[in-house]
């Protein structure tokens, strides 16, 4: 077994302290930092992906892979510049407006992440305005808007038409999830897409900005 | 004379309990500790000084509440809550081992009766749920079922309580968006009773509002509830979780946290106003691990149920809790099991108002079949729930030394006496002979409990509600929406 296969492994089986262990290892012994990313600590998490949609793995065990994998990361960061950093994309993720409902949204945040996903999480109850400055702030690929109240679902349309008066809707992909919506409600109020769960919404983004 | 037994214990209903008294204590104290060492987070102004002035130790919105506060605001906290109808009649007495049974509130999609198809939900579907509930007669109380989703969303709360109230006599508890629309409902229900002072004197709707978990306490979440205890309305103060995600993942983690939210609920209801009807429990259901959905019909979530039923006995306040919501998409088997375990439990424990009835998965999706399906489970779980009778007429030795051996009953008149008591008959559950039921046109259950669903709704219709009245509904609808469409200019334009 090589080197990056063990500490894909590690990942897969979210073995944190042994992943980091194992990282600083090959950082000691030379290994091309980015190598180790994308061959050990990433090809370990798209093992957990894929045995994740087959239903062989579970959420929290994903968790801990993804754990091990940023523990990984964590060493490697300072020796690599921020414009080589490996990164699936770059994702904007709220819930909005009048909801102050979480959990939906950080159940994505983290499949996200864990799919090596650039993740900035704007937080509950995100008016359009805040939505419209974050874009110009960070540049992301995709954005995606969280909801639970069918109250607030009418918010994501706001947040969209807010981002189409400031020019901006054409730079980004916007994707919408949460217990009420539907993708009728996407089509209708001119969403990119919609995810009924963490790990489709991956695939989304993935697919989004492929 | 009558052969009487002494100092003997008679046990008419079954007994059943899930944890020892002792256990029940020590996720008391556990919740004690959670309340005084965590504290919790509440974003209410009044709430928030009402903790404060009552020796809570609060730190910007974080509130440590002390252990002697809770156990004075658990004694203080009505044991009995009377709800009544449309009509005022007193037809729900919340009190221990008394259990009732009602669907839920805002789905966001229902299965069409005449198509057939999952569509969004619509202030249509709100009304023929009630008027199916107003029918079958083992349903207690409502909730809306469906969300008014095309209506003004602004007031589509205020909409789908016009829907219910006017669909059907029977208590109902509701929801509202924010605390203007609460106060909106409460003057709708002051003139549905007849005047506020009617309505304090017999409330015949409940709010139900939401801590969010974990120990959240939201500006909107506790003004509803305090706006209602103005107007002497009970509210259901419940939080709605995923264990393994916003509680810990063992169930009596996750209890011990739940509690800690509505005991919180329970000392802010009785600082804003001494015997606040306030009403505890929750939906406490784990996450499916695999998918991340809500597990409602899990026997995890009857287990929690069982002891949180358990908890509000040894408090002596009312509870809220659920069963027949399932996470099978149609009404199939998997339905029936899901449906008729969390029934059956929520019945033999005594829980109080036991909603969600009749939804499926996971309660994103309305199907009046299968809420037509639950009110013969709940029949058969009632009729489990009252018990063995066991005295001289039933035990009929007389009637066995009368018959003899090679005998038989069936002609026999103690057996025309007692067969309805004895033997329960369903209204659809199929238990015909085979060439019977191909004759009768080979119906599942759920076949004949969707026509027996058509037949309400092409039938059945509540009392009618006063023209006046109706007007007055129809009124502060349009004004609410109204005020709300001009504040959003305001925020707007400013």
């Amino acid at each position: 077994m090589s080197d990056f296969s063990s500490l894909a492994e590690l990942v897969i089986n979210g073995n944190y302290n042994g992943a980091k262990d194992f990282t600083q290892k090959l950082i000691d012994s030379g290994a091309d930092p980015i190598e180790i990313i994308n061959q050990g600590l990433m090809a370990g998490m798209d093992v957990v992906g894929v045995r994740f949609k087959a239903g062989d793995m579970f959420v929290p065990e994903v968790m801990m892979s993804a754990k091990a994998m940023s523990t990984g990361i964590e060493l490697l960061k300072p020796l690599i510049a921020d414009s080589d950093m490996p990164s699936a994309g770059k994702v904007l993720i709220g819930t909005v407006k009048g909801d102050l409902h979480d959990i939906g949204k950080k159940l994505v945040v983290m499949m996200l992440e864990s799919a090596g996903f650039d993740v900035v999480d704007l937080g509950v109850d995100i008016d359009p305005d805040a939505f419209v400055n974050a874009v110009k702030e960070h540049s992301p690929q995709v954005i995606g808007l969280s909801a639970l109240l069918t109250t607030t679902m009418l918010s994501m349309k706001d947040t969209i038409e807010a981002l189409k008066e400031e020019g901006l809707r054409d730079q980004v992909k916007v994707i919408i999830g949460g217990a009420p919506i539907s993708q009728s409600f996407a089509d209708e109020i001119g969403a990119d897409g919609y995810a009924s769960d963490a790990g489709t919404a991956t695939e989304l983004c993935r697919n989004l900005i492929a | 004379m009558r052969k009487i037994r002494s100092n003997s214990i008679e046990q008419t209903t079954p007994f059943l309990r899930w944890v020892s008294e002792g256990q029940i204590e020590e996720i008391h104290f556990a919740t004690l500790e959670v309340l005084e060492r965590t504290g919790v987070v509440v974003d209410h102004p009044e709430a928030l000084q009402l903790l404060k002035d009552a020796g809570c130790i609060v730190n910007d919105h974080r509130v440590r509440i002390p252990s002697w506060l809770v156990e004075e605001c658990l004694r203080l906290a009505p044991r009995k809550i009377v709800v009544a109808n449309r009509k005022g009649q007193r037809v729900m007495p919340l009190e221990k081992n008394r259990t009732y049974f009602g669907t839920g509130s805002d789905l966001p999609f229902t299965v069409d009766l005449e198509t057939g198809k999952r569509r969004r939900s619509t202030k249509r579907d709100v009304e023929l749920a009630c008027r199916v509930m107003d029918y079958l007669p083992n349903y207690d109380f409502v909730m809306s079922y469906a969300i008014a989703s095309d209506t003004s969303s602004k007031v589509s709360d205020l909409h789908q309580l016009e829907a219910m109230v006017t669909n059907t006599i029977k208590p109902m508890i509701v929801t509202a968006h924010d605390e203007i629309n609460m106060r909106a409902q409460l003057e709708m229900a002051a003139l549905v009773a007849g005047g506020r002072e009617e309505l304090r004197k017999n409330p015949f709707m409940i709010l139900y509002s939401e801590p969010i978990s974990p120990l959240t306490h939201t500006n909107d979440g506790v003004g509803k509830m305090f706006a209602c205890f103005e107007y002497g309305v009970p509210v259901v103060y419940t939080p709605g979780i995923l264990s393994g995600a916003t509680t810990p993942v063992t169930k009596a983690g996750t209890i011990v946290l739940m509690n800690a939210e509505a005991l919180a609920g329970v000392v802010m209801a009785q600082l804003k106003q001494k015997g606040a009807p306030i009403i505890i429990g929750g939906g406490a259901t784990p996450m499916d691990m695999r998918t991340t959905a809500t597990l409602y019909g899990s026997p995890e979530a009857m287990m929690n149920y069982a002891i949180m039923t358990q908890l509000s006995q040894f408090y002596g306040i009312p509870n809220f809790t659920e069963a027949g919501c399932v996470n099978a998409p149609i009404p199939d088997a998997q339905a029936g099991m899901e449906a008729g375990n969390g029934i059956l439990m929520a019945q033999l424990m005594g829980a109080n108002l036991v909603h969600d009835v009749g939804y499926l998965e996971g309660g994103k999706t309305g199907s009046l079949t299968f809420l037509t399906m639950c009110n013969d489970y709940i029949d058969n779980a009632r009729y489990m729930g009252r018990g063995t009778r066991i005295d001289e007429e039933t035990m009929a030795v007389d009637v066995i030394d009368e018959v003899g051996p090679g005998g038989n009953y069936v002609s026999h008149e103690h057996t025309y006496k007692n067969f309805r008591e004895e033997i329960w008959t369903s209204k659809q559950f199929n238990t015909s002979f085979w060439e019977v039921w191909e004759e009768q046109g080979s119906k599942s259950m759920e076949a004949r409990a969707e026509e027996l669903a058509k037949h309400i709704v092409a039938t059945h219709n509540s009392e009618l509600l006063d023209d006046t009245i109706q007007q007055g509904l129809n009124e502060i609808i349009a004004e609410t929406d109204q005020k709300k469409a001009s504040t959003r200019r305001k925020n707007k334009d400013a």
